[in-house]
């Protein structure tokens, strides 16, 4: 297990991820941190650093190695708050933070929350709905909603008449087809099914169809 | 290279955003890169009629702002292997794109194309300025109605300013019933008002109507008077030499009678 190295670096979106694998000495870790960083040279220069981390390590020592990163380097570490809102999915799907928007969407305007959306009124075609959370409608969806917008896959659309144009849940965008529908009388939730955007008829028990 | 061609009126509900449609679509169909932009920012409708809303993620104001690359706004016809849109933003105005960002952008998408149509908006403003800025060349559309050729002289005095010249006319909804009732203005007339070329006369047509509310251009229909007209402006435009379209009105039976006795009475 040679290759395995103490020190592992990762890349993401928001910045450099230094993984450290459990059970190392403290002064292994130290040395195999700055030597990698050494020998990247220019490499890492100008990253922003995520985080450290480290299951087993207590933190005045994981500070120690992020004073090491950014002193003896000069390597800026990504903000707490900055990450907390680009890196977390919204979580208060089943219960949270909510916005209610009172009257109709027409052409053009648009409502976004970092939570989820209620809407008692319509969302017309050329209308957006943006939410963190879930979309609720009570009305037509005839616009574009994005539920979980910031990357949570569970988010649900639900409208009384759901007819949107766009569809959009976490990264996936489903269309409507390019043939009129009928006019379907039921209450409908869209959802993501594997990296597929599905539409189900809610009964009036307020169950998706095929739920007992 | 490709050439920029401006959809313009002044006056709006003349017909622009159908011409753009179904130029473009002609333009396709004589097997041309063509993409139709719409620069009507906050009142998009060039989708709708090309029938492609429902597949728009990026638009013009997010390739400005860099939030997307051109490629990703461009959305595909349906039908059409050649034909592209760029569609407008909703949400924002005109004031979101400046002429400047919009001749760059106007200058990637000609080297892309054979031709590059722009939806014009309505008046003379901002999004007026910013639809003729990468423009070589313009179309004025306008409808027999004092009040709309009145629009088109003004739109014509603007382009030269700007420094488009030999603007063309294409003369939208003409009724040859009422025309030759004499209750519509003729396209002589027209033509002697605003002194410019004629490009081509559309009759007015239900079938427009029809094929806009189904986002489906009029001309892919082989049997609409419109659309052969459209077809036929897409060819002047590529170059080539047709002649003006003669339409046979549906006259009653006394106006048949009628026109008899004025044959022979030559």
């Amino acid at each position: 297990m040679v290759s395995q190295k103490a020190v592992e670096f990762k890349g993401t979106k928001e910045g450099l991820l230094i993984k450290i694998r459990e059970n190392q000495d403290f002064m292994v870790v130290k040395d195999s941190l700055i030597k990698q960083i050494d020998k990247a040279g220019e490499f890492f220069k100008g990253a922003k650093i995520l985080d450290i981390e480290c299951p087993d390590i207590e933190d005045e020592k994981k500070e120690e190695l992020k004073s090491i990163v950014q002193h003896h380097f000069k390597l800026s570490f990504v903000e707490k708050e900055e990450r907390i809102e680009i890196d977390r999915p919204f979580e208060g799907i089943k219960e949270g933070m909510t916005k209610f928007h009172h009257g109709t969407l027409r052409s053009g305007q648009q409502v976004s929350y970092q939570g989820n959306i209620v809407v008692f009124g319509d969302v017309n075609p050329g209308a957006v709905v943006t939410a963190y959370g879930n979309i609720v409608v009570f009305g037509s969806l005839r616009g574009i909603a994005h539920a979980g917008a910031n990357g949570n896959k569970d988010a649900t659309v639900t409208a009384i008449h759901l007819n949107p144009t766009q569809l959009r849940i976490a990264n996936l965008i489903a269309r409507a087809p390019d043939e009129k529908q009928s006019n379907k009388n039921t209450m409908e939730i869209a959802g993501v099914k594997g990296d597929m955007v599905y539409i189900e008829s809610i009964n009036h028990k307020g169950k998706k169809k095929g739920e007992k | 290279m490709g050439k920029v061609i401006v959809i313009t009126s002044g006056k709006g509900g003349v017909g622009k955003t159908t011409a753009t449609a179904n130029i473009g679509t002609a333009l396709a169909k004589l097997e041309k890169t063509v993409v139709v932009v719409d620069a009507d920012i906050g009142l998009r409708n060039l989708d709708v009629v090309l029938g492609l809303e429902n597949r728009i993620v990026y638009d013009i104001v997010d390739v400005v702002e860099g939030v997307a690359r051109l490629r990703q706004a461009l959305i595909k016809d349906k039908k059409h292997q050649g034909l592209h849109l760029l569609p407008a933003a909703q949400t924002k105005d005109k004031n979101a794109i400046s002429p400047e960002q919009m001749k760059e952008l106007i200058g990637q998408l000609k080297e892309k194309f054979d031709y590059v149509l722009i939806d014009c908006p309505a008046g003379i403003e901002q999004g007026f300025k910013n639809a003729i800025v990468g423009a070589d060349e313009a179309v004025v559309v306008t409808t027999p109605e004092v009040s709309a050729v009145r629009d088109a002289d003004r739109i014509i005095g603007l382009l030269e300013a700007a420094e488009i010249h030999d603007p063309k006319l294409i003369i939208n909804r003409l009724r040859y019933d009422m025309v030759k009732r004499g209750d519509m203005m003729n396209t002589d007339d027209m033509l002697d008002i605003l002194a410019i070329d004629l490009l081509g006369v559309v009759p007015d047509d239900e079938s427009i109507v029809i094929s806009t509310n189904r986002g489906d251009p009029v001309v892919n229909q082989i049997a609409s008077m419109a659309g052969e007209s459209f077809r036929n402006i897409a060819r002047r435009i590529n170059g080539e030499n047709v002649p003006f379209e003669e339409f046979k009105i549906e006259l009653g039976f006394m106006e048949r009678v009628r026109g008899l006795f004025k044959i022979n009475s030559h």
